[in-house]
């Protein structure tokens, strides 16, 4: 080939590289869309929207084809605050506990059951507490393993597999006081649960709420023990995003006066809040 | 023991298939069918997977898909071209990209895109151009070096007909050597478009409202509703009816063309 028509051919890929690359420009630009109340700015122009990960049973779970839980209806007052509808986006747990989806604008808050800790704090911020939580541990009801604290389990799971969910406080727990079990991650809680209850692992730890609602819906499972790990879950807000923040404390803390929590709270755990 | 070869050769097939019945009967005896049965065919459950499966989830797979496809063509080509271009920048450029971006799991890529891009441009990008972007990216290297292959398998005397005839050496490349050098790629590009669908799986990555889930999270989304492994079944289906007639297409196009690439009867 002469060497002419091998400039040729640079010469059709560079005009074709502009193409596509101006293809790419033309891509349409839905970040910084204008701010819909007074000062608060959100990601998406007339809606609040949330990041979460599903399926997280009473907080966030699909029914049918749509998102319903605890978490869901108190976003929503936030979002009817703030004169806007919810939108919820289903994302890996990490790209939320870790920050960055809140980072890359990928949503307005993240409500996820997420407990509120020093490591997360320095990713996000978070919203005062709206909901208290402890570590529990469910097995079959047949299996006869229980514990009374962190030491008791440490003995009776020795040597057993213990299912975990990927990058929770659980699965941190587990770490710190269980050594002598066999940690499996599973990337979602109906992973998790399906497994404890397909005896491919001996017990799963994970937030009390969707355990012992899980239990409460298969009899053959139980859940044994509690460990008061004293957490607390909050919504996480973009670092420094303090319009948004306002709006979810402030919402949580209407609704916590005028009784709204404690509606929503008997809806999805059947008992009044402290009961 | 003196067999004749064709002893010898049916003792061996007897063997074959003693192993392969030895097999089925092992698995068909100790797999517990009723569980399967219950977990696999709840037609219920089944059921309830429409229209949703077909209207949100199927679409969107294809739709991603031949986004994805179109713009892993279009750089595909322009790869291809670098690659084979006397400019050593440009040659060693693509020869970069394709090495990179073909030695890395896809699903580093999607995370990598749809993290990193918003984080290094201050801008959200849509959810459907990340995953197109990401796909494309995917494929581009790929499709590149099929592509390079066909130019280079188109014989030189075409391009030598074409100049003494008085054509350009840009005319010669985008009206006698481009079309036939994907004339003998098709049946490898079909390929790479099945590879894409599957790959498209990994939109999940970016997060997803339930009107945007693929095949793929549709069937895990009901798999944790249901607790009932049906729905992977009934996603698996759905994927096989946009794969297996594109693998048919290409066996077709293959045939047509035959395995050296040129049409049957064509003077090389």
């Amino acid at each position: 080939m002469p060497a002419r028509s091998r400039t040729i051919t640079s010469a059709v890929a560079v005009a074709a590289t502009a193409v596509v690359l101006a293809g790419c420009g033309n891509s349409p630009d839905s970040g910084q869309a204008p701010a819909a109340g007074n000062d608060v700015q959100l990601v998406a122009e007339g809606k609040l929207t949330t990041c979460t990960h599903l399926p997280y049973e009473p907080f966030q779970f699909n029914d049918g084809g749509k998102i319903v839980g605890f978490d869901v209806e108190l976003v929503d007052l936030v979002a009817t605050k703030l004169g806007v509808t919810q939108e919820i986006i289903d994302t890996p747990f990490e790209g939320i506990q870790s920050g960055e989806d809140l980072n890359i604008g990928k949503c307005d808050v993240a409500a996820a059951a997420m407990t509120i800790n020093d490591v997360r704090k320095q990713n996000f911020d978070f919203s005062e507490p709206y909901f208290d939580a402890t570590q529990a541990l469910l097995v079959k009801s047949s299996a006869g393993i229980t514990a009374t604290d962190a030491a008791t389990a440490a003995q009776a799971l020795a040597g057993k597999r213990v299912g975990v969910q990927s990058s929770t406080t659980g699965q941190e727990w587990a770490q710190e006081n269980l050594p002598n079990s066999e940690l499996v991650v599973f990337e979602d809680l109906g992973l998790l649960t399906t497994a404890a209850q397909t005896d491919q692992v001996d017990a799963a730890i994970n937030d009390n709420g969707p355990l012992l609602d899980f239990a409460k819906k298969n009899p053959e499972m139980a859940v044994t023990a509690e460990f008061d790990t004293d957490e607390q879950y909050g919504i996480g807000v973009k670092k420094g995003n303090t319009a948004v923040l306002q709006a979810v404390n402030e919402a949580i803390a209407t609704a916590r006066t005028d009784g709204t929590y404690d509606k929503i709270y008997e809806k999805w755990f059947g008992k009044a809040p402290g009961a | 023991m003196a067999l004749t070869r064709r002893q010898r050769a049916r003792l061996g097939r007897g063997v074959q298939y003693a192993i392969a019945v030895a097999v089925v009967l092992l698995v068909a005896l100790t797999a517990d069918w009723a569980t399967i049965g219950r977990a696999f065919f709840d037609l219920e459950v089944a059921a309830s997977q429409f229209p949703g499966v077909i209207v949100i989830a199927l679409r969107n797979t294809i739709v991603f898909t031949a986004l994805g496809f179109v713009v892993a063509l279009a750089l595909g080509l322009v790869l291809a071209l670098m690659r084979l271009s006397s400019v050593r920048i440009y040659r060693l450029v693509a020869g970069a990209y394709v090495e990179f971006f073909r030695g890395l799991p896809a699903l580093l890529i999607v995370i990598a895109i749809g993290f990193g891009v918003p984080l290094a441009f201050g801008t959200i990008l849509d959810r459907t151009v990340a995953i197109t972007l990401a796909l494309g990216i995917v494929g581009s290297a790929y499709i590149a070096e099929t592509v390079r292959a066909g130019i280079q398998s188109v014989p030189r005397g075409q391009v030598e007909a074409a100049r003494s005839l008085g054509m350009s050496p840009l005319r010669t490349m985008v009206f006698i050597v481009i079309p036939q050098a994907f004339r003998i790629v098709l049946p490898p590009l079909t390929n790479e478009l099945i590879l894409l669908t599957k790959d498209s799986s990994l939109a999940f990555l970016l997060g997803t409202t339930l009107e945007q889930q693929e095949l793929a999270q549709f069937g895990r989304s009901a798999l944790n509703q249901f607790r009932s492994l049906t729905p992977i079944l009934v996603v698996g289906l759905c994927y096989l009816i946009i794969t297996i007639p594109l693998s048919y297409l290409a066996r077709r196009l293959e045939r047509k063309y035959g395995s050296a690439g040129m049409p049957k009867g064509a003077e090389v």
